[in-house]
């Protein structure tokens, strides 16, 4: 994990360095003195060589300092660690009603396969993968904010605030996930456990619910790990379009600048969340399924 | 490593953490951390008490209600720039430095020959080279400290760049001031400076001295000024002002103004219609439309005393720099109207001069470039060569940028110009522009200013990027900047512009549109096209 976040955080430096765009240059506007723009140079470290500024970020980043913004001194820790808990929130209840209409509508479609209510859920996730997660999120800003008035367009305010940014990001997510529990479902309902189940006059209803579910849970796991990547990314967007105070939206913001810290800051959070978080997705699936359990010798 | 044998019964014996242990205590620790941080939403409130200004209680009796309500402005802009007025001239950062900090004189007309006391009540030139100030003796820093001679000498003489680096001594001559008493300053400048009065305006806040010559790291965080809020909390992305309510103007009628970057201009949009915010900045033209047609939003709209234009880099193209006729063609080859009424629309106007419209002098020059193919052809042949060049564009920094450079590139293309489109981001136009490798010859830029010629035309100085080494052009910027007398100052500008048309060494396209919306409940904003300023002190709530 050390190693991946280490990676990470060398490839966003040095690729922001490479890139064209000086941040002096960005925070003046063109004609200003040749002396202020080296005067802003060496207020942000600019100035030194690039080698001279990794050292002095991975110094600073082992003494827990992640710098300053560019844009007017604030610390980069205190942004990112108060935009963190925002975006993970944001994930966390999109994960959850994802995986909860997953399992519902997957079931109810693996109940009774090619019915209508299959095809009906099976439409619905070919019109929700269709559908990109920044077109949702206006439109349901336009019906719900501007012309129904049930919800407020930016910010996060409390829990109402919720309601229309998970709704965009659980229509993205929500189809494959679906239709992974589906295909598991049907595939694990024909297993000869589920026969010789059924043989024994166990009920259909609890060989779907306990046997079959518990089984179709578990590639849905191991996809929610897969699809962790994607939803922070379509995050970032979501928060751009509610003006969400998260990790995604304060990357976006500071790449506009070139506010590197910022950048670096946020990218290096984000990594570690995700790194985390893949890593928890690992231990639960070894916790409902003790045949994949393993113990380092 | 060996996987767990199914049946095993025995117990995990390990000492330490376990996995389900690690497992719980994972979850706990992530349920903590993505408790999310709410937003106190800042809403437009009850209206408050409007006080006139200079409204004052009596000691004894009961006080009126103070500023309250609060005002929440989506600035399109980034907040570039620390407090440290001098070190940069970012406008996001002008526009909001105006909430805090005073100057000498103020153009609340916007008009630029018609200047009104602010922390000044008198001021009178004692000779060509010198004005003499009276300042007020009512006013106080936010920190306390009385307002002297000796603050507006450290600012005045920081600003013109005499006494240290200034972002602002592009606006300036270096100033020498003399302090005669406590309220009383003399100003005098290396040459006769005909801007004095506009510069004092609009590029030289007034700071403390003490607090200029102190810390600076305090200075950049930290503002202390005399304006009528002060700055309450400071993050990246938004700047809380309260209301100073010992304001020597007059406390503000509201209580707080919160300035906040947003990026995207729907987004921006959704939140005005939906009174998450109650002041938009830089509508595009395409929102227009959805605003005109809503009954609780007005749009205040006016021609932005900016520049629009396509500067170009000397060196990068030869025969730009030598040969007049191609100058011209490129000029001649596109129509400029349809730009403006078609794509950038609101209240822009396409560019009759290379200073903006609403500048004092301003006069529309002859003959207006239009679409003249036979014109373009014939100043082409006469160049002698046609060269491809690049012309550089950047994307969401000027509305529809790109679409503009398209619509006049497929004209170019008609009259037999090889212009080759490089769209990208404003950091890597900028980056390209100073470059030594720089490979573009043409930039889609704008330069804004306060109304008066000289900061308008001092951008095609020698002092700046874009000076093709015109003598008589640099003459009569100098000359322009250094002549008091209005008439003669006013025949040079008639000069250096008609000099500038006649050479043509950018190519001016239009004076962009400024407009503002905001919620029909928020009246009394002073909005002016010069430098893009909103000022709130005299905004209010209104039911």
């Amino acid at each position: 994990m050390v190693l991946v976040v280490f990676a990470v955080v060398t490839i966003v430096f040095f690729v922001l360095r490479l890139t064209t765009g000086d941040p002096a240059r960005l925070m003046n506007p063109p004609g200003t003195p040749e002396d202020i723009i080296t005067q802003t140079r060496e207020r942000i470290g600019t100035d030194k060589p690039v080698l001279a500024q990794y050292g002095e970020y991975l110094w600073n980043m082992v003494r827990g300092d992640m710098g300053t913004s560019f844009r007017g001194d604030t610390p980069v820790r205190e942004a990112v660690l108060n935009a963190v808990p925002n975006t993970l929130s944001l994930a966390g209840i999109t994960v959850v009603i994802g995986a909860a209409l997953a399992l519902l509508l997957g079931g109810v479609a693996a109940w009774r396969p090619n019915s209508l209510l299959d095809r009906g859920v099976l439409a619905y996730v070919a019109l929700a993968q269709a559908t990109p997660a920044f077109w949702l999120a206006v439109i349901l800003v336009l019906v719900f904010s501007l012309r129904l008035r049930w919800f407020q367009a930016i910010d996060l305010t409390g829990p109402k605030s919720f309601v229309l940014p998970v709704t965009a990001l659980v229509v993205t997510l929500s189809p494959v996930l679906i239709r992974t529990v589906r295909q598991s479902l049907i595939e694990t309902m024909g297993e000869d456990f589920i026969r010789a189940a059924r043989a024994r006059r166990i009920s259909e209803r609890r060989l779907f619910l306990v046997h079959g579910l518990k089984i179709a849970a578990l590639p849905l796991i191991t996809l929610i790990g897969l699809q962790l990547g994607f939803l922070l990314a379509g995050a970032v967007v979501v928060e751009a379009i509610f003006n969400w105070p998260g990790i995604g939206k304060l990357i976006l913001d500071a790449l506009a600048s070139r506010d590197f810290p910022m950048i670096q800051g946020g990218v290096l959070v984000a990594a570690v969340v995700f790194v985390v978080l893949n890593l928890l997705v690992d231990q639960v699936y070894g916790l409902l399924d003790p045949r994949i359990r393993v113990h380092a010798r | 490593m060996s996987p767990t044998h199914q049946g095993d019964q025995t117990p995990d014996r390990k000492q330490g953490f376990t996995r389900r242990q690690f497992i719980v205590t994972g979850a706990a620790a992530l349920l903590a951390a993505c408790a999310p941080q709410a937003r106190t939403t800042t809403t437009t409130s009850a209206p408050g008490t409007t006080a006139a200004p200079g409204t004052t209680v009596a000691p004894g009796t009961t006080a009126a209600a103070g500023p309250s309500g609060t005002i929440r402005f989506l600035n399109a802009e980034n907040f570039w720039a620390d407090w440290s007025p001098y070190s940069s001239t970012a406008l996001s950062q002008v526009r909001i430095e105006r909430q805090i900090y005073d100057f000498l004189v103020d153009y609340p007309s916007g008009d630029i020959s018609q200047p009104v006391s602010m922390l000044a009540t008198d001021w009178s030139q004692v000779d060509e080279l010198t004005w003499e100030f009276i300042l007020r003796d009512d006013v106080t820093f936010h920190d306390g400290q009385a307002l002297t001679a000796d603050d507006v000498k450290a600012s005045v003489e920081l600003a013109s760049g005499f006494s240290g680096d200034s972002a602002y001594s592009l606006w300036w001559l270096p100033a020498q001031v003399e302090v005669r008493d406590n309220l009383t300053l003399r100003i005098t400048t290396e040459q006769p400076f005909a801007a004095l009065l506009p510069a004092l305006g609009w590029h030289t806040p007034i700071l403390s001295a003490a607090w200029l010559g102190g810390d600076q790291d305090r200075l950049a965080s930290e503002p202390n000024g005399t304006g009528p809020f002060r700055l309450a909390d400071d993050t990246v992305e938004v700047k809380t002002m309260e209301a100073n309510t010992g304001y020597w103007g007059g406390a503000p009628n509201i209580g707080t103004l919160i300035w906040e970057f947003i990026q995207d201009p729907q987004t921006r949009l959704s939140a005005l219609l939906a009174g998450d915010a109650d002041v938009i900045d830089r509508v595009p033209p395409e929102h227009l439309g959805t605003l005109q047609g809503e009954g609780e939003v007005e749009l205040v709209s006016s021609t932005a005393i900016e520049s629009v234009g396509l500067f170009v880099r000397p060196g990068r193209l030869p025969l730009w720099d030598e040969n007049v006729n191609f100058r011209r063609a490129v000029n001649w080859s596109f129509d400029r109207d349809p730009l403006v009424d078609n794509l950038v629309l609101g209240a822009s106007a396409v560019a009759g001069s290379f200073i903006p419209t609403n500048t004092l002098y301003y006069q529309q020059q002859e003959p207006a470039y239009r679409f003249d193919q036979a014109m373009a052809e014939a100043e082409l042949e006469a160049a002698g060569d046609n060269p491809e060049f690049e012309l550089w564009v950047a994307e969401g920094f000027q509305p529809r940028a790109v679409e503009v450079i398209q619509a006049m590139v497929a004209q170019m293309e008609q009259v037999g110009l090889s212009p080759r489109i490089v769209t990208t981001d404003v950091g890597a136009l900028i980056d390209d522009v100073f470059s030594e490798t720089g490979t573009g010859a043409m930039y889609h830029l704008s330069w804004a200013t306060n109304g008066d010629p000289a900061p308008a035309s001092a951008v095609y100085s020698a002092a700046f990027a874009w000076y093709f080494g015109d003598e008589r052009l640099q003459e009569l910027i100098d000359l322009g900047a250094t002549t008091p007398d209005p008439a003669q100052r006013q025949q040079h500008y008639e000069d250096l512009q008609a000099h500038m048309w006649e050479q043509v060494w950018h190519v001016p396209l239009y004076n962009s549109d400024f407009t503002i919306a905001h919620s029909s409940n928020v009246q009394g904003m002073l909005i002016q096209p010069n430098v893009l300023r909103t000022d709130f002190h005299t905004a209010e709530i209104v039911a």
